[in-house]
Parts: structure tokens; sequence; C-alpha cells
């Protein structure tokens, strides 16, 4: 495993303990950096980290607290408070 | 986490503290890192956050196994930028 990848499954522990512990905004810059780590240096993120993150506002999702998961027909919609929905199915 | 990958790797949520300074306000603060920008470290203290210039100091920060003791000048750079290892990367 290389650094860089080390740094985004770490990234998001902090991301998520942040969020859960009530600083969103330092979760955003956590997320942030994990994102920005990812393009340069052409990783994909973890599945848990593109479910569970706003892609517009970069926030750190509380699935109950700041964030909306619905289930409709073959999909899962999960609307951020900033508006933004993100759609998977199951 | 290695002592060899440190400088390369993510520093928030690592404990630091403050070995040596050209400013003498600033040796001996210690505590958990908050967050990172290109010239500074955020550091929760006991007392609050305390904003750590890096240039002019000197860390030692505390991994599992053993303490590694850092220059300020070798983590000058981007938080996202320093694990890079191509196109110019000072961090090979």
């Amino acid at each position: 495993m290389t650094v860089a990848e080390e740094r985004i499954v770490r990234l998001e522990e902090l991301a998520r303990r942040a969020a859960r512990s009530g600083e969103p905004d330092l979760a955003r810059r956590y997320v942030r950096r994990a994102r920005r780590i990812a393009e340069r240096n052409r990783l994909p993120l973890p599945k848990r980290f593109k479910r569970f993150t706003c892609d517009r506002c970069d926030r750190y999702l509380v699935p109950g607290r700041t964030a909306r998961v619905r289930t409709r027909s073959g999909h899962v919609v999960v609307t951020c408070d900033c508006g933004e929905q993100a759609r998977y199915p199951y | 986490m290695t002592p060899e990958t440190l400088v390369r790797h993510e520093l928030a949520g690592l404990d630091v503290t403050v070995a040596d300074a050209s400013n003498p306000d600033i040796v001996g603060i210690g505590g958990r890192v908050r967050d990172e920008t290109m010239k500074t470290l955020l550091v929760a203290t006991g007392d609050g956050v305390k904003q750590v210039p890096k240039a002019g100091a000197t860390f030692r920060f505390a991994l599992e196994e053993c303490d590694v003791v850092i220059e300020g000048e070798t983590l000058l750079a981007r938080p996202a930028r320093r694990s890079e290892t191509h196109r110019g990367s000072l961090w090979q």
C-alpha cells in the first residue's frame, strides 16, 4: 500500500470522527484533502468515502443528522443538508 | 506509517511537541495535530488550538514504536503535495 492510499484511509477515519463529534468544517477539510490526494495520484476513493461524503459541499455525512437516507424502487437516495442528492442501486 | 515515510504522510491526528524553534515562545507547545496548512501546523493543546509555523521549528512526532524528530523546513509544502514522488517532488 502506498503512502497516498494510506493517507486517504486515515483522512477518511479522521473526517468521520470529526463529523461525529460535531466539527463539520474540520471534517470538510479532511474530505477535501483526501479528494485532492486521490486525484493527484490517480487513485480511486474507497466506496464508503464516496457514499458518505457530499459531492457538492464536501461534507462528511452522518445519516439521520446531516443526511437523509431514503429507499426508492431499486436505489437508495442520500440527500445532504445542502440539497445535493446522490443515488446508488441496491 | 514508519519514521521514514512520516514526512510524506498525513500529520493530522498525530501527537507532536515543538522541540526547538527560532521563536522561544512556541517551544514546548504539544498536543494533537488538528490541521495543516502550507506553512503552519494547527496543534490542539490543552490551552486551545495553536498555529505553529513550520519554518524554523523542530518537531517531535510520537508514533507507536518511537519518536521522530523532524525539521519543520522539510514539511514546507501544501499538505496534499507532500505524498508525491514525481514531477520534481522533493519528497522521494
